[in-house]
């Protein structure tokens, strides 16, 4: 349907030839299109404004009752949720009841970023290294591998993490690291659940993401530009440095921010590792933590029994909390992605 | 200038020779001494026992139709072809009287020493001051970098319109000033020979000319090759034209050199036909 796309949109036919304005003109099929497009980009727009509103909706008593203390309380507790009732501001609530964010928010920034800072040189490093080194025929090959680990369900992470892979960690890796006896990377290491399993995990669960996109960018680097480097005599590795990674920098931070996104609202696979902590914030490296998406699914189901139904507008206010961030980390990547393609780049604006 | 032969037909470029002095009948003093070179794209043979002398701080110029191999046998002359799979190549090429393609010698170090402005400008991502630092830095040239910029820069005739702007991206720039600052980048690195592969293509007539006027200039201390399919310009500036062509052979086309020699010569008095079609332009 490029016929659509493609007219100038609002000219007056009356400058045209007889058959400009006969291409110019709708017809009965061409404005059927043109609303169902409409409607179809209105679709995404109109799904987001109500889900935040019945998101601020369903927290607002949550947001009322906790006020600021939300942002300063260091654990997340619904109470008893037998016993009685306590009313602060006009809301009522399970006696014991103290909803705080702050070691979710940590544990999820903290997580996502570990797994970012794993994940990013890894996936651009391996994105390059297929491009420029792997034959075009064993490329199609390692594409797929990607793919299929783009496509493993997260529950199959989880379990990985937690039975095998970070077993496996602790007792290797994490030994060797805590035995360097760096401040907060030092310490028991646990069975293998934990802040750093969860952030290696999670950094497994991202790879495949950033790294098509890299795959992608990295292949449309001009090839007469990479000449330009070798014909100065630069190595593989300069040209590298100085012409694909400069070429691709900016959609290289749209990837980053799309893999980081995808962390900061993993559920399933942190919970499973995370060890659950709900009320400490984690000592080292090692310690069991939460998220704010595991800390949501984990307490749904209790959180409906709570008669006040301030668990779940609680949890609801973490909802809003999380989006708030991905929101945010979303629009910093924007913004850095438009300060670096401030050099005129021609390529690698974005993805 | 001594004027060139009277008896040009009326659709021949006329030659300016270039210089003061008319290039010599012989290449006295080779940079490249090439003979019965062979090229190979897998089963392709692109080029065909070619036999060609460049001579010292002269400009040669390969002219010939589309097709006829006279980039890839510039891209020979400083190894760019090793980029490419599946290629081989036979024959005698010596550079500075060293085979260049035997073993032990390194491509890496052989393109500091012969450098090559493309098509296409195509600086790097990153700032002018940057796109003629970098290789001297990389390349671990002692040198005063600034003054390395700055005196770069002068030389490709560009100093003048960027010195307020180096920190600004390269691609800030016009066409044009990205091709001479691709010229800035490659002297840079002290090479002794520039290989130009159609580097006024992509350019409008006036950046053409300042494009000619500059090889003119840096004859004096380098040695220019350069492929173009504009025979004015091969006219203008060059010393030597050496003429390609595509031949038929039962195994597939090939690119043959059919003749080379002084400018003048090459353009007035051809010795061979194809050579006399394709710059009157009766072919090609």
């Amino acid at each position: 349907m490029t016929s659509v796309a493609e007219r100038p949109a609002g000219r007056t036919a009356s400058g045209l030839s007889a058959r400009a304005r006969a291409i110019s003109e709708l017809t009965g099929r061409d404005r059927a299109v043109r609303a169902v497009l409409f409607v179809a980009a209105l679709v995404p727009t109109a799904a987001l404004a109500f889900l935040v509103y019945e998101m601020i909706k369903q927290a607002y008593p949550a947001i009322i009752f906790n006020g600021w203390s939300f942002f300063t309380t260091k654990k997340f507790t619904m109470g008893n949720l037998y016993g009685n009732v306590v009313v602060k501001h006009g809301y009522q609530a399970a006696q014991g009841a103290d909803f705080g964010v702050l070691p979710l928010l940590f544990g999820t920034l903290v997580s996502s970023l570990i797994a970012l800072v794993l994940a990013v040189p890894v996936a651009v490093g391996g994105a390059i290294l297929l491009v420029e080194k792997v034959p075009a025929r064993l490329q199609g090959a390692l594409g797929v591998f990607l793919e299929l680990l783009a496509g493993i369900p997260s529950i199959v992470f989880g379990l990985w993490g937690i039975y095998t892979f970070g077993p496996l960690l602790s007792r290797t890796v994490y030994r060797w690291i805590a035995a360097l006896g760096i401040p907060w990377l030092s310490g028991s290491t646990g069975a293998g659940e934990g802040l750093l399993t969860a952030s290696v995990v999670l950094a497994v669960m991202i790879i495949p993401i950033v790294a098509s996109i890299a795959r992608e960018l990295v292949r449309s680097v001009p090839a007469v530009s990479k000449e330009g480097a070798v014909a100065l005599g630069l190595t593989p590795t300069e040209t590298i440095r100085f012409v694909t990674i400069p070429y691709v920098r900016t959609g290289l931070i749209a990837a980053a921010v799309l893999g980081w996104a995808r962390a900061l609202g993993e559920t399933i696979a942190v919970l499973v590792i995370s060890g659950d902590a709900l009320n400490i914030y984690p000592h080292s490296i090692f310690d069991p933590f939460s998220t704010m998406a595991a800390t949501i699914a984990a307490f749904l189901d209790s959180a409906l029994t709570d008669s006040t139904g301030m668990a779940i507008h609680a949890l609801a206010e973490v909802g809003l909390v999380l989006l708030a961030v991905t929101f945010l980390t979303n629009l910093g990547g924007r913004l850095l992605a438009r300060r670096f393609s401030d050099a005129g780049l021609p390529v690698g604006r974005g993805v | 200038m001594p004027e060139p032969s009277t008896q040009v037909s009326y659709s021949r470029p006329v030659p300016e020779a270039g210089g003061a002095a008319q290039a010599a009948p012989e290449v006295v003093d080779a940079v490249f001494d090439i003979a019965d070179l062979n090229f190979w794209y897998g089963a392709n043979r692109a080029l065909r026992d070619v036999s060609l002398r460049i001579g010292r701080q002269e400009i040669t110029a390969l002219i010939g139709p589309s097709g006829c191999g006279k980039t890839t046998f510039l891209r020979c002359l400083n190894r760019m072809n090793d980029l490419l799979p599946d290629t081989r190549i036979e024959g005698r090429l010596d550079f500075d009287g060293e085979p260049l393609y035997r073993p032990g010698v390194q491509a890496i170090e052989i393109r500091r020493r012969i450098g090559m402005v493309f098509q296409k400008p195509n600086p790097f991502p990153k700032s002018i001051y940057d796109n003629v630092a970098i290789a001297p830095k990389v390349n671990g040239m002692k040198v005063n970098l600034d003054d390395l910029v700055e005196e770069s820069l002068s030389r490709a005739a560009l100093w003048n319109e960027v010195k307020d702007k180096l920190k600004q991206s390269a691609f800030s720039l016009s066409g044009g000033q990205q091709q001479r600052l691709c010229i800035a980048r490659t002297i840079a690195v002290k090479p002794e020979v520039i290989l130009m592969d159609e580097p006024c293509s992509a350019l409008d007539p006036l950046a053409t000319i300042r494009i000619e006027e500059l090889m003119t200039e840096l004859k004096s201390d380098y040695t220019i090759v350069i492929v173009t399919h504009n025979m004015q310009q091969a006219a203008r500036v060059s010393d030597r034209t050496a003429f390609f062509t595509v031949e038929d052979h039962p195994e597939g086309r090939s690119g043959v050199l059919v003749e080379s020699g002084p400018t003048h010569k090459i353009f007035t008095a051809p010795s061979d036909q194809r050579t006399d079609d394709y710059i009157t332009g009766r072919f090609g």
